[in-house]
C-alpha cells in the first residue's frame, strides 16, 4: 500500500474506521492550508494567502460534515485511527509552498493535493474488504474529482502569470 | 524518567511560528521529530533540544521540549554537559551541516568516542542558509556561491563516513521526501542507546541546488532496506556511505548491534562506586596531591 499511512490494515477497517480517517485526512489538509496561509503571509504574499485560507474553511466544511456523518451513525464510540497514522494524504506537502509565488501556483498546489487525495482513495478501494467502506471511498473519490473541477474552473479564469518570476527581481545575496 | 503512550505528535509542537522560508524542508524535519517523539512516549519536559546557529537551528524553539539555542557549533558540547548533569533528560541535539561539520566539526569526534545517550540530528542542505547562501563543508566541489563566485575547489566532508569512522553506534540518513521514513528513523534513532546521528538532506529552496529539491529527491532516493542492507553490517555501511552525494540512500546505514555502554552510564557508574569509598565532603582530596 501507499507509505502515507501507517499502522492502518484496510482490509480490516470498520465503516467507523474509515470515516475516522477520512476525518483526520480533512483535518490534516485543513492545518496544513492554515500554516501555509501563515508562512505567506509573513512573507508578504498575500493573495496565495488568501487563497490558502479559502481552502482552510473549504477543509474544516468537509471535515464538519463527516463528523457529523460520524455522529448520527456512531455517537460517541471511541476511534482506533490517530494522527500520526497518516502523511500528507490531501494535505500538500510543505515544498509546494514558496514565497511570492502568484495565485495561480496556489491554486496548482490545491489541484495537486485534491489529485493525490483521489489517487489514495483510488489506491486503497482493492484493499478493503468492508463494501461500505470501500462504498465511503468511492464516494470520496468523487468529491476529490469535485474539488479538482472546482478548482480548475477558478484557474481556468485566471490571466496568465506575468513571464518575469520573483526572482528576476531579487537582490543577489552578498558575502557576509 | 516516564513514558505516556498517549502523547501524539501535537503535544510536541510550540506556539511559536517557525520563521523559515515556504518551503524549506526544516519544516517537514520538525514535523517529523514531533511523530518520533510522540511514538518514543517522553513527555515534553523531560526532553532537552540543543542546538546551535542557523536556520534549522532554530528547531528546538518549535518543539515543546526544554529548548537552548546556542551557539554557532557548539551545540554538542552543551548537550553533553545537559546529559552529564541530568542522565534522565531525553537530550536531542540539531543543527546545519555548517553548524556540525564547519565551525563545530572538532566536536564531533569526540561526542561520538564518549558515546554519551544523544541524538544528533543534522539538517544537511550543503549551504549555508541562514546568512545567504555561503560554501558549506558538504557543498559538492565546483559549486558557485557568493564565497565561490567561479566555483569551489574543495571536496566535500562526507558526514556519514565521518560519523561511521570515529564509531557512531547508529547512523542513518533521510529526507523530508519521505516523510514516514524520516519520522520511523529519528525515533530509532532516539531509540538506540548510545550516541546516535541521522543526517537529513533537508533542501534549502532558497540558496539550494535544484537537484537537492524534493522533487528531485523523491526521484532519486533509494532505500537502504531495498538494496538489501543489513544495518548490522559496518563494513557494507561504509561502503554504502561512500557514496554520499552520488547516490541518496535512506534508512539505518549501521546500528551496532551489542551496543557498548554509555558515557552517562559509565560515568553513574563511577560515581555509585566512589560515593562508597569517599565521603562527600571529602570528595576534592581525590583531586589534591598528598
Ligand atoms: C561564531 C560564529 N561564526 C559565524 C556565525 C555566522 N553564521 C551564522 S549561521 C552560519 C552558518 C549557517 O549554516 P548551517 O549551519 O549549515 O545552517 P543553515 O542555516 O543552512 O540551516 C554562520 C556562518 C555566527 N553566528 N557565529
Ligand atoms: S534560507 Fe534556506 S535553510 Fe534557511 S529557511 Fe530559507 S530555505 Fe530554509
Amino acid at each position: 500500500m501507499t507509505t502515507n499511512v501507517q499502522g492502518i490494515d484496510f482490509s480490516k477497517l470498520s465503516l467507523r474506521d474509515a470515516l475516522d480517517l477520512a476525518i483526520l485526512v480533512e483535518e490534516e489538509a485543513k492545518e496544513r492550508y492554515e500554516e501555509l496561509a501563515e508562512q505567506l503571509e509573513q512573507h508578504r504574499t498575500p493573495e496565495a494567502a488568501k487563497f490558502f485560507r479559502f481552502m482552510v474553511e473549504n477543509e474544516a466544511k468537509h471535515r464538519a460534515d463527516l463528523a457529523e456523518r460520524r455522529r448520527v451513525l456512531y455517537g460517541r464510540e471511541p476511534s482506533t485511527v490517530t494522527r500520526d497514522m497518516i502523511f500528507d494524504i490531501e494535505a500538500p506537502e510543505y515544498d509546494e509552498a514558496r514565497a511570492f509565488m502568484s495565485l495561480r501556483q496556489a491554486l496548482e498546489v490545491a489541484l495537486r493535493a485534491e489529485q493525490k487525495a483521489h489517487a489514495f482513495f483510488v489506491g486503497a478501494m482493492p484493499s478493503a474488504s468492508d463494501p461500505a467502506v470501500r462504498a465511503l471511498f468511492d464516494s470520496l473519490r468523487l468529491d476529490e474529482i469535485e474539488h479538482q473541477n472546482l478548482v480548475q474552473a477558478q484557474l481556468d479564469k485566471l490571466p496568465p502569470d506575468p513571464v518575469a518570476k520573483p526572482e528576476d527581481y531579487g537582490d543577489e545575496p552578498v558575502s557576509q | 524518567m516516564t513514558t505516556n503512550p498517549l502523547l501524539v505528535a501535537k503535544d510536541f509542537k510550540s506556539d511559536l511560528k517557525p520563521i523559515w522560508c515556504p518551503g524549506c524542508g526544516d519544516f517537514g524535519v520538525v514535523q517529523a521529530i514531533y511523530r518520533a517523539l510522540a511514538g518514543v512516549g517522553r513527555p515534553p519536559h523531560e526532553i532537552a533540544f540543543v542546538s546551535g546557529i542557523g536556520c534549522s537551528s532554530r528547531i528546538p524553539g518549535y518543539t515543546t521540549a526544554y529548548g537552548f539555542n546556542s551557539v554557532h557549533g557548539r551545540s554538542l558540547p552543551i548537550a553533553q554537559g545537559i546529559k552529564m548533569a541530568n542522565p534522565d533528560l531525553l537530550v536531542l541535539c540539531a543543527g546545519g551541516d555548517g553548524d556540525g561539520f564547519s565551525i563545530g566539526g572538532g566536536h564531533v569526534a569526540h561526542a561520538v568516542r564518549r558515546n554519551p545517550d544523544i541524538t544528533y540530528i543534522v539538517m544537511d542542505n550543503q549551504i549555508y542558509g541562514l546568512t545567504k547562501g555561503q560554501l558549506s563543508p558538504t557543498s559538492p566541489c565546483g559549486l558557485k556561491t557568493v564565497t565561490s563566485t567561479y566555483g569551489s575547489f574543495e571536496q566535500p566532508v562526507n558526514p556519514l563516513l565521518y560519523l561511521l569512522s570515529y564509531g557512531a553506534g547508529f547512523v542513518a540518513q533521510a529526507t523530508p521526501a519521505d516523510m514516514a521514513g524520516m519520522a520511523s528513523v529519528i525515533e530509532e534513532a532516539i531509540r538506540y542507546p548510545g550516541f546516535s546521528f541521522v543526517n537529513i538532506q533537508s533542501p534549502c529552496v532558497t540558496y539550494g541546488q535544484e537537484t537537492q529539491q524534493v522533487k528531485a529527491h523523491r526521484s532519486q532516493m533509494k532505500s537502504l532496506a531495498s538494496v538489501g542492507h543489513d544495518p548490522a553490517n559496518r563494513m557494507g555501511a561504509f561502503e554504502l556511505a561512500s557514496h554520499y552525494g552520488e547516490e541518496l540512500y535512506t534508512g539505518v546505514f549501521y546500528r551496532n548491534p551489542t551496543p557498548p555502554p554509555t558515557y552517562d552510564a559509565l560515568f553513574r557508574g563511577r560515581q555509585a562506586e566512589l560515593a562508597t569509598k569517599v565521603p562527600r565532603d571529602r570528595i576534592l582530596d581525590m583531586f589534591v596531591q598528598r
